[in-house]
C-alpha cells in the first residue's frame, strides 16, 4: 500500500508536448503540470531532438534576448542546411515559465525546423518521432522528496543568481508519455529519370537559345 | 536619370536589403571597378575588385571580361597592330581563340591582376590573423563542400535533391556546371568591348543556370541594369512584358513553395516544374536583351556605312 501510495504522488507530475502551425517551420510548446509546488526551483524539460529537426541557434539567441525564451542547446553549433541523413542528434533544456491562471503548471515553447529527408518510393512523407521530454527540477533552497525525486546529471548551469548549492532533479518514475510525431513532405524516387530528363533537356535547349543569340548578335572578331 | 530608377526605386533589392544582406555594398564596390576600368584607373579597379571579391566571390567571374576588356583599351602605336588584325579572321576560329587569350597579358592586365591578387590576398591574411581557421572556413572553404538541396528557384534543385545520395550524383552536378560555363565563355568573347553589358550578361546566365539560385542573387545583375538599359533598343511594350514574365515567373514559382514550407504539402513537382519555366523566361529575357541591344557605336557606324 505504502508503495501504490508514493507511485501514486509522483505520478501527478504530467508532461505533454505540442507541435504548433504547418509544414517545416513549427513551435514546440511543452507543458508540465507538477505534483507538488515548485517553491522556488526552477522547472525544466529536456529533450532529444532526432536528426530530422533542429532549433536555429540564432533565432533561439534572438528569442533569448528579448526574454521570450529560455534554453540550452547541445550542441551549440549545427548546420542548419544539412539534410536529415547528415545532420546529428540534438538535446536541448527548455526552462519552462509558471503558468499565470493554473499553480504548479509550467509552460514553454520554442521554434522548431525540419530538415529535408531523404527521397521516398511509394510514399510522399516521413515521420519525424519526438520523444516525450524529461522533467527537471532545479532546486537551492529546498529539499525534494527522495521516493519521488532523484538527482540529475546536466550540462547547464541552474540558476544564475544562486548563493546556495543547487542541483538538477529527475523524476524518479516517468511519466506515461505519448510521443508526437511531424509528417515531412518528401520527394518521390519515382519521379527521378522523368526529372532528370526533362531538366537537362530544358537547360540544354536554354543555353542553346543563348549561344544562338550571342553567336548571332556578338563580335567574335 | 530615369535608369537609376530601376535600381534605386526598385522593390527587390529594397526587400533583400532589409533581410540582412549587404548585396548593396558589393553592388557598389563593382560598379566602382566597372567605372575606374572605363576611365583608365586601372589601379582603383583593381582595388576595388580585389575587395569586391573579398567580400562575395561571385565577381571573381569577372575576372575574364575586364581582362578581355584591358586588353583591347586603344593606347598609343597599338592603331598599326588594330589594322592588321582584320586579317585574322583568314585564320581558323581555335587560332583566334588561342591568339585572343595569349594577348590577353598585356601591361595592363598583369597590373590589374597584381594589384587585385594582392589586395585579396592581404585582406584575407588580416582576416585570418584576427579570426584564425573559421574565417578561411566559412569564407571560402565553405563553397566548396556546400550541399543545399533545400527548394530553391534554380531549375536543378529537384534533380539534385532526388540524386543527392545515388552514384550519379558527381556526373549530373558536373552537367549542371557544363552549360554555365559554356555560356560564360562565349558571352566573355562576344560581348567584352561593352564592359556593363558583358558582366550583365555574365551575372544573369551565372545566376539562371546555378545551382542554387535565391532572391538575392537577382540583385547581383541588377544593380547593373541601369548601366545597360541605355543601350537596349526595346519598345516600352516589350520591356513591360518581359519584366511583367519575370515576375510572372517567380510567383508561379513561390506558391507551390509556400505551400510546400508553410503548409507541409506535398508540391515538388510544381515547384520544380515551375523552376523549369522560370529557366526559360530567364532564357527569352536574355535572348531578348542580347537581340535588341545596340552600342551608340554601333549605330553610328551603321549611319556611316549608308
Amino acid at each position: 500500500c505504502v508503495t501504490l501510495d508514493v507511485q501514486a504522488a509522483c505520478q501527478d507530475t504530467t508532461v505533454t508536448q505540442e507541435l504548433l502551425k504547418e509544414g517545416f517551420h513549427r513551435d514546440l510548446l511543452v507543458k508540465v503540470e507538477l505534483g507538488e509546488d515548485a517553491g522556488g526551483c526552477a522547472v525544466a524539460a529536456r529533450m532529444h531532438l532526432p536528426p530530422g529537426i533542429y532549433v536555429d541557434p540564432y533565432e533561439l539567441a534572438t528569442l533569448q534576448q528579448h526574454n521570450l525564451t529560455k534554453a540550452v542547446l547541445i550542441p551549440d553549433v549545427i548546420d542548419v542546411e544539412a539534410p536529415e541523413y547528415l545532420a546529428r542528434d540534438l538535446l536541448l533544456l527548455l526552462f519552462l515559465e509558471p503558468d499565470t491562471r493554473r499553480s504548479r503548471c509550467f509552460r514553454a515553447a520554442v521554434p522548431v525546423h525540419a530538415r529535408y529527408h531523404r527521397p521516398a518510393e511509394g510514399t510522399e512523407e516521413a515521420l519525424v518521432i519526438l520523444e516525450s521530454p524529461e522533467v527537471l527540477l532545479c532546486c537551492c533552497h529546498r529539499h525534494l522528496s527522495a521516493e519521488c525525486w532523484e538527482p540529475a546529471e546536466v550540462d547547464a548551469p541552474c540558476s544564475s543568481d544562486s548563493t546556495g548549492p543547487c542541483q538538477w532533479h529527475s523524476t524518479k518514475h516517468r511519466p506515461a508519455y505519448e510521443e508526437s510525431m511531424l509528417r515531412v513532405p518528401v520527394g518521390l524516387r519515382e519521379h527521378s529519370s522523368l526529372v532528370c530528363a526533362l531538366t537537362l533537356l530544358t537547360t540544354g535547349l536554354c543555353s542553346g537559345l543563348i549561344l544562338a543569340a550571342a553567336c548571332k548578335y556578338g563580335h567574335f572578331s | 536619370g530615369c535608369c537609376a530608377a530601376a535600381w534605386l526605386l526598385n522593390p527587390l533589392p529594397m526587400a533583400v536589403s532589409s533581410r540582412g544582406n549587404a548585396e548593396a555594398l558589393v553592388a557598389l564596390l563593382v560598379l566602382a571597378t566597372l567605372y575606374w576600368v572605363e576611365t583608365g584607373s586601372v589601379g582603383k579597379a583593381a582595388v576595388c575588385y580585389g575587395l569586391a571579391v573579398h567580400m562575395k566571390i561571385y565577381p571573381l567571374t569577372y575576372a575574364l571580361p575586364i581582362a578581355l576588356r584591358l586588353r583591347t583599351r586603344p593606347r598609343r602605336g597599338e592603331g598599326a597592330l588594330r589594322a592588321g588584325g582584320n586579317k585574322a579572321a583568314k585564320f581558323t576560329f581555335m587560332a583566334r581563340l588561342w591568339h585572343l587569350f595569349v594577348k590577353m597579358l598585356n601591361r595592363d592586365v598583369l597590373l590589374f591582376g597584381t594589384l587585385a591578387g594582392s589586395v585579396l590576398a592581404a585582406l584575407t591574411l588580416a582576416f585570418y590573423h584576427l579570426y584564425g581557421w573559421e574565417f578561411l572556413e566559412h569564407a571560402y572553404l565553405y563553397h566548396l563542400t556546400r550541399r543545399d538541396i533545400r527548394h530553391n528557384f534554380s531549375p536543378y534543385f529537384y534533380m539534385l535533391y532526388l540524386t543527392a545520395e545515388s552514384k550519379w550524383s558527381f556526373a549530373l552536378g558536373l552537367a549542371a556546371f557544363l552549360p554555365q560555363v559554356l555560356l560564360l565563355l562565349v558571352v566573355s568573347i562576344a560581348f567584352y568591348r561593352d564592359l556593363a553589358f558583358s558582366c550583365f550578361l555574365h551575372t544573369t546566365i551565372f545566376v539562371t543556370f546555378n545551382k542554387v539560385c535565391t532572391s538575392q542573387y537577382f540583385v547581383w545583375y541588377l544593380c547593373l541594369l541601369p548601366l545597360v538599359m541605355p543601350s537596349i533598343k526595346m519598345s516600352w511594350r516589350r520591356g513591360v512584358l518581359l519584366l511583367f514574365l519575370w515576375f510572372i515567373g517567380q510567383g508561379l514559382w513561390l506558391a507551390p513553395a509556400y505551400f510546400l514550407e508553410f503548409k507541409g504539402y506535398n508540391t515538388f513537382l510544381f515547384i520544380w516544374l515551375a523552376g523549369l519555366l522560370f529557366l526559360l523566361i530567364n532564357s527569352l529575357i536574355i535572348v531578348q536583351i542580347i537581340s535588341h541591344y545596340q552600342k551608340e557605336g554601333q549605330v553610328a557606324k551603321k549611319l556611316k556605312q549608308r
